[in-house]
């Protein structure tokens, strides 16, 4: 018989096996101890780093706490006190729930954890090194644990030595705090890296109100609230409006059932609820808190839980696209006056053509993928969907603005639209419709149009030709390097049918608006731009009025195919303060 | 400058001079009109740059002059004025006073040299119209030019003299109106192809009375219309006029007689559920009936149908709603007449036993169908 080679490992080894994926820097030590702290039923959790954690975390809440012997057994791997047995990790509401993160970090630190509950008279107070006990006694305080990580890494000199600089452990230890702040925005949380405060967050009222606690007035007032809910998933939460958000520098923070994780499917298709309201490249800010039924969400299949596997993937992402559609929807998502200005305008509801149209080519598109539309997703009532979102009786215009403006007057303010901007984005609708549904016939011209192009506006015109054709365009070769064209779209009285043809060729065989993702997005905002009306030109009343209804019948009235805005508003407030009124 | 006139000649001066005179102008004189008191009367005249016109009222001059003064005061003043005699005195170059009765006025114009002047025009060999022939022409025609302003031919309207004949025509490229009036008595002047700005002919449709008798002369690039002490002149626009005869179709083979309202209403009724975009409606016709349908996406759909007179086979042709209704609009007659081809060519309408020596028809290019 030979020696037995395989053996059970002792608990400091596992533990320390475990550290490896529990625990890789500072910033995971701070997330696992708030994610305690939050789950003990605090109401204010203050951080404290030094050198970016690297020889100290300090967690300090006022949760519930823990009596000696649950203290002590909180040391030993998958000791938890948030589930009991398997049955309990479907629909898992705390944070944590594996039992990992104490004994783990325990294992690589000195430890040192004090704590008291609510009845007992009398506190805890244990010291561990590397992951045995060294010290235990009593010790008087408050209700609430607090955990203080010292020499993080130091029997692991291999993960110590991975470690990065200070500013970047203090930044990674920033995200996490954050990213809980929006997460709990009812909690009080501070963060203190050597002795310098980086978040304080009081309890705010509402992740508008935490959003500018922790971003800055100037960003927040970026934001429009979102709030829809298709089926049995609920999104809440903050996009940015399309004008301001930049190339870089975005935030993206996602969250189910109030826990962070990270899904970058689920920010494509927040990015496609912009549709074309962004240019290509620019990315918008989001916080986005997905609701969605217990079972429907799997939080445990990442060590760090910073995935989550959804059952149906598809009804989320059209929510999720829908919801950011929605909340674009409104005149409130209009661009302010000022950076400063309050948003006066009530969130208006949004006609669901949201969620019934936009369910419809986003799962017609996909090639007939018809499951996925949960049950609950009954379509919106043909009535409903044809109502404007914005009563345009409520408007009033008042005047062309240098020939480019129209001023309008609102219940609560002012509105300046930009003419071309504003047609553009009614034609762009419309083409998109019209290139989607069926096509537009064209009208036949008494006097056939001859247009003399370039090789690549040829190539162009032929590449294109279907979509030409399905918007009225009716054109043949003619000779080498000339275009007959018999019949041409009407879309408006000021239209320059010939002119706008020459230049959506020129602009698709010069390859402008080639980011667009898809090629119908690109040639309907082409032949939008070029087909729009011009700054310039001047409007008669009427012209002027049905354009404004036009607009606010409009998806998204508030935002052109170049992701400027079509709105700006200047509300009634404002101008009240500029006046000294207010 | 010192004239007295009475205050209905003042404002019928006014009156007809006023409408030249444009409401926004970044030029302030010409919101003015120009006054000149002369021996034979009193002369008002009002431009835009583009049309101007000219009047004489009878007046007693004690004194001859000039002076611009602002048209808007000006009639305001004159319909407020009680009914005497009007006393006019200019005092240097831009003040005038009114008198009236017990009301006084001190008005500012502007010097008279600041005021453009009229396009010169000689009346040597004019030709001589009847008044009403032209606004026979003006009122069937004129409504077809185009609003589009990139190509500036469209925005006038044809105006082609012959010895025997005249003819109007006017197209946006997408429907055309034309009107043929013979002139009995001989014009005068040499043939000529004019294009006129409609907005000229809608003050020569104004100014002149059915039974006046207008001449008309040409300079190098403006015309002139006078009768009766008020002349007006506008710019030309530019040509060649688009090659519109070749257009006209001479084998349309299939006819439909219809009664003019009935098919009115029934394009209005289709028209609400139309596109807003192309009204695009469909007409179908066949044996003794004519069917309207109209589909529109997201909205929905509609049909009506009516009898009508029709030789040819059977006919399914898209057009924009808002052309027939125009073109039936303007039809003189209570039956119209449709020739068509195909439902790719172009459709003509033509009065029904129209009792005059005019004739008249509209062309309509269709919208193509699909599906």
């Amino acid at each position: 018989m030979t020696a037995r080679r395989i053996a059970i490992l002792s608990d400091a080894v596992a533990n320390r096996i475990a550290a490896g994926e529990v625990v890789e820097r500072p910033a995971s030590v701070v997330k696992e101890l708030l994610e305690n702290a939050v789950d003990a039923g605090a109401s204010a959790v203050a951080v404290e780093i030094e050198a970016g954690g690297k020889t100290l975390v300090r967690v300090a809440d006022d949760g519930e706490g823990m009596g000696r012997e649950d203290a002590l057994l909180a040391l030993d791997r998958h000791a938890t006190s948030k589930i009991r047995s398997a049955d309990d990790l479907v629909g898992v509401a705390t944070f944590g729930f594996r039992g990992e993160a104490l004994p783990s970090i325990a294992a690589v630190s000195r430890f040192e954890l004090e704590t008291a509950s609510a009845g007992e008279a009398v506190g805890t107070r244990i010291a561990a090194a590397g992951g045995a006990v060294t010290a235990l006694e009593d010790r008087v305080r408050q209700p609430g644990t607090t955990v203080t990580v010292r020499a993080l890494f130091f029997n692991t000199p291999a993960r110590r030595k991975f470690l990065r600089s200070t500013r970047s452990e203090v930044r990674a230890c920033t995200e996490v705090v954050t990213t809980l702040a929006l997460a709990r925005p009812d909690l009080g949380l501070t963060l203190l890296a050597d002795g310098h405060a980086v978040v304080e967050a009081l309890p705010a009222g509402s992740l508008a109100d935490r959003a500018a606690q922790l971003f800055g007035q100037q960003l927040a007032a970026t934001l429009l609230p979102v709030d829809h809910a298709s089926g049995s998933v609920t999104v809440r939460g903050l996009v940015q409006r399309p004008a301001e958000a930049a190339a870089s520098g975005r935030m993206a923070y996602l969250f189910v059932n109030g826990r962070p994780f990270r899904d970058p499917f689920l920010v494509r298709a927040a990015e496609r609820g912009y549709r074309a309201t962004v240019p290509p490249g620019v990315r918008p800010s989001l916080v986005l808190r997905l609701e969605v039924p217990a079972g429907d969400v799997d939080v445990n299949v990442h060590p760090a839980k910073l995935e989550v596997r959804f059952r149906d993937r598809y009804a989320v992402e059209a929510a999720v696209e829908a919801a950011v559609h929605e909340a674009l929807g409104p005149l409130a998502a209009s661009a302010p006056y000022s950076a400063g200005s309050a948003m006066p305008w009530e969130h208006r509801a949004v006609a669901p053509p949201a969620s019934a149209g936009l369910a419809r080519d986003l799962f017609g598109a996909a090639g007939g993928d018809d499951a996925a539309p949960s049950e609950g997703e009954a379509p919106a009532p043909e009535g409903a969907a044809a109502e404007p979102p914005i009563h345009a009786s409520e408007l009033r215009v008042l005047a062309q603005l240098h020939q480019t403006y129209l001023l309008v007057e609102a219940p609560d303010g002012l509105l300046i639209v930009d003419q071309h901007s504003a047609h553009e984005r009614i034609l762009y609708e419309r083409a998109m419709r019209t290139l989607t549904e069926g096509a537009a016939g064209g009208q036949k011209l008494l006097f056939p149009l001859t247009i003399t192009l370039a090789p690549a506006e040829l190539e162009a015109v032929e590449a294109n030709g279907d979509l030409l054709g399905q918007l009225g365009y009716e054109a043949e070769p003619f000779g080498g390097s000339a275009l007959i064209v018999h019949a041409t779209p009407a879309p408006h009285a000021r239209f320059d049918a010939e002119r706008c043809l020459r230049e959506v060729v020129a602009d698709l065989a010069g390859g402008r608006f080639g980011g667009l993702h898809n090629r119908v997005e690109r040639f309907a905002s082409t032949f939008a731009c070029r087909a729009a009306i011009k700054a310039g030109q001047p409007l008669t009343t009427a012209e002027m009025n049905e354009l404004v209804q036009r607009l606010m019948a409009a998806e998204l009235p508030a935002h052109d195919v170049h992701g400027r805005p079509t709105i700006v508003q200047l509300p009634l407030l404002e101008l009240h303060r500029r006046f000294g009124r207010r | 400058m010192k004239f007295t006139i009475t205050r209905e000649k003042l404002q019928e001066g006014l009156l007809r001079v006023g409408p030249s005179i444009p409401a926004k102008t970044t030029l302030p004189v010409l919101s003015n009109i120009l006054i000149e008191a002369k021996k034979d009367g009193l002369h008002l005249s009002g431009t835009d740059l583009d049309i101007a016109v000219a009047t004489t009222v009878a007046a007693e001059v004690d004194e001859e002059g000039a002076i611009t003064l602002p048209a808007k005061k000006l009639t305001e003043i004159a319909r407020e004025l009680p009914a005497s005699p009007v006393r006019v005195t200019s005092a240097g170059e831009q003040r005038a006073q009114v008198e009236c009765g017990k009301s006084k006025f001190r008005l500012l114009g502007l010097p008279r040299d600041e005021f453009p002047s009229f396009p010169h025009v000689k009346f040597d060999t004019p030709w001589r119209i009847a008044a009403k022939d032209l606004h026979k022409l003006i009122s069937h025609v004129a409504f077809a030019t185009s609003t589009e302003e990139s190509r500036p031919i469209l925005n006038g309207v044809l105006w082609d003299l012959r010895k025997d004949r005249m003819r109007m025509v006017a197209t946006n490229g997408h429907r055309l109106a034309k009107m043929d009036v013979p002139l009995a008595e001989e014009g005068g002047a040499a043939q000529a192809e004019l294009i006129v700005p409609p907005k000229a002919l809608e003050q020569i449709r104004r100014l002149f009375a059915p039974d006046d008798l207008v001449e008309i002369a040409k300079s190098e690039n403006h015309l002139g219309f006078r009768s009766e002490g008020t002349q007006v002149f506008t710019r030309l626009i530019e040509g060649p006029y688009p090659n519109y005869e070749q257009v006209i179709p001479r084998e349309n083979d299939k006819f439909a007689t219809v009664d003019k309202i009935a098919m009115a209403s029934a394009l209005r009724r289709m028209s609400i559920v139309a596109s807003d975009q192309t009204h695009r409606i469909r007409l179908s016709f066949g044996g003794g009936t004519l069917k309207f349908s109209v589909q529109t996406p997201d909205l929905g759909e509609a049909q009506d149908e009516m009898a009508v007179t029709y030789e040819g086979d059977a006919l399914e042709i898209g057009f924009n709603a808002a052309y027939l209704l125009e073109i039936l609009k303007y039809m003189p007659t209570d039956e119209v007449r449709f020739t068509f081809k195909a439902p790719e060519r172009a459709t003509t309408a033509e009065p029904v036993g129209w009792d005059d020596a005019a004739s008249y028809m509209c062309l309509v290019m269709p919208l193509r169908l699909v599906d």
